[in-house]
């Protein structure tokens, strides 16, 4: 089984590309959809395998220097590793020291003999970009060579990866090479209300029955790609913990403390197992409910930070979350303050709030970091639903 | 032209004006939607807290009710933070020189808030 190494991407696959299948990332024009086969590349070198890589995007050396970007540094054992079909070099007149050279990249007989001789050599294949073979071989021949080579990989058992940007082709181009792959994965961008951004989902596997689900992504250097959640907010009464549950689990954060206590809002940002998660967190006290209400616009879940051994709050915890809570929206309890003595376990906070049997608490110590990445965790697994 | 980057060319046109170093479009809701800005400043806390910034003002203000806020203009030592309503769901904040001169500014400010209600609509 190949991992993409994408976050959540591989969960949605049933672990990754199998043997001899093969996987399309379907891109809309002017998102950032390179950085997927290039992630995925990078993470079957490390864990071993030989890869080839088709390259018509860019010389070698520029390829290196965008990997080494994001941080992955491509030498060594994990270079040798690595036969990169240099399909670009030519075009321009240069050389290339590369074991394989494609002499004439516009002649798509060129690409097929490489191809068919380094399936010879290697584990899993991949290509910078099937849209170049395109514009440079025509779409037709193009296509057909395609099936060609994922029939032969198939044969072989090598996992085959591959990038398409989709311009405006002909429809029965744009079909056939969805039709082609065993899966795809579209790669586009949303403006849905206010959030403006780009998502990926799984439009269709044929080896995994999966949903189709549409995540957010950002890409960050060094890094590359991460599942986003723009919005979180973190709520809560007065003085059960909220900004310091913020700290804890932020990389990065800001808080408009006066006084000791939250009067504008904090901010935190997370970047935890692949996924980068922007952190609300809104102040406790009566006085500043008028600012909950906007604050609470466009999240995608909430964390409720009650304070464990304070029960008189829990009243209190529960309109702030009825004020901030869209219907449906996830949420995760956070009983914070369980060292304290009198702390209240779990269950004994979800009989005297009345909570829902299926809300998740989890049980924390936020000044010490204990049960914020849980309950992190947690929130998440609901808000993307895997 | 997809909507970022329409977006982005108000913030592009609003940069000819002199004096103007950075700026950003952030929703009401404290969301980074588009900016213009220094790699080193992190855009998103910016953002929240101009729209926590702005939306505080408005609550005061309209607390008093002294009708529509118009704008909250922070002076600092090393420049100042101007932040405008643009239609109902955004914002637009921009940081100038200390020095800068505030008519044109706050003139094409004005021209580019418009433009960001009519985009969002």
């Amino acid at each position: 089984m190949l991992k993409t190494g994408i976050p959540k991407l591989d969960e949605m696959l049933g672990g990754g590309v199998p043997a001899g299948k093969s996987l399309l990332f379907f891109t809309q024009p002017g998102i950032e959809g390179d950085v997927f086969g290039m992630q995925a590349l990078y993470n079957a070198l490390s864990s071993g395998l030989r890869a080839a890589y088709v390259l018509t995007m860019s010389p070698p050396y520029e390829f290196f220097e965008s990997m080494r970007e994001f941080g992955w540094e491509v030498s060594g054992s994990s270079k040798d590793r690595l036969i990169v079909v240099d399909g670009y070099s030519r075009l321009v007149g240069m050389d290339s020291e590369e074991k394989y050279v494609v002499d004439n990249p516009y002649d798509v007989n060129d690409f097929d003999a490489a191809v068919r001789s380094v399936l010879e050599e290697i584990d899993a294949l991949f290509f910078s970009s099937l849209s170049d073979i395109c514009d440079m071989c025509g779409e037709a021949r193009t296509l057909e060579s395609v099936r060609a080579w994922l029939e032969l990989a198939a044969k072989k058992g090598v996992p085959v990866i591959a990038n398409f940007t989709a311009w405006p082709y002909d429809a029965e181009i744009l079909e056939g090479i969805k039709d082609a792959f065993d899966a795809v994965v579209k790669i586009a961008g949303i403006a849905e209300r206010i959030i403006i951004g780009q998502y990926y989902s799984v439009t269709k596997a044929n080896w995994v029955k999966a949903e189709e689900k549409a995540l957010l992504f950002k890409v960050i250097r060094p890094g590359g790609v991460r599942a986003y959640i723009p919005k979180i907010l973190v709520t809560g009464p007065y003085n059960a913990g909220k900004s310091t549950f913020v700290r804890a689990l932020s990389k990065r954060s800001v808080s408009v403390d006066r006084l000791g206590t939250t009067v504008a809002l904090d901010h935190g940002y997370i970047d935890h197992k692949g996924i980068v998660a922007e952190i609300f967190g809104t102040p406790g006290q009566e006085r500043f409910d008028p600012l909950l209400k906007w604050l609470g616009g466009e999240s995608m879940g909430v964390f409720l930070v009650v304070d464990s051994t304070d029960e008189e709050s829990f009243p209190r915890a529960k309109k702030m979350l009825e004020m901030v809570r869209v219907s449906g929206l996830p949420c995760v309890i956070v009983a914070n303050k369980q060292d304290l003595p009198g702390a209240l376990p779990p269950e004994e906070i979800r009989k005297r709030m009345r909570l829902e049997e299926d809300m998740p608490i989890v049980p924390a110590v936020a000044t010490e970091g204990k049960g914020v990445f849980e309950a992190f965790e947690i929130l998440v697994e609901r808000i993307m639903g895997i | 032209m997809t909507l970022k980057e329409e977006l982005e060319n108000v913030l592009a046109e609003i940069k000819n004006i002199g004096g103007i170093e950075a700026s950003a479009i952030v929703s009401r809701d404290g969301l980074l939607i588009a900016s213009d800005m220094k790699d080193d400043v992190h855009a998103e806390t910016f953002a929240a807290m101009s729209a926590a910034m702005l939306g505080a003002a408005e609550t005061a203000v309209s607390e008093l009710r002294k009708g529509l806020t118009e704008r909250v203009i922070v002076e600092s030592q090393h420049g100042r933070i101007i932040a405008m309503g643009a239609g109902p769901k955004a914002l637009l904040v921009v940081m100038t020189a200390p020095d800068a001169g505030l008519g044109l500014i706050l003139v094409g400010m004005r021209k580019a808030t418009e433009k960001i209600m009519e985009l969002l609509k």
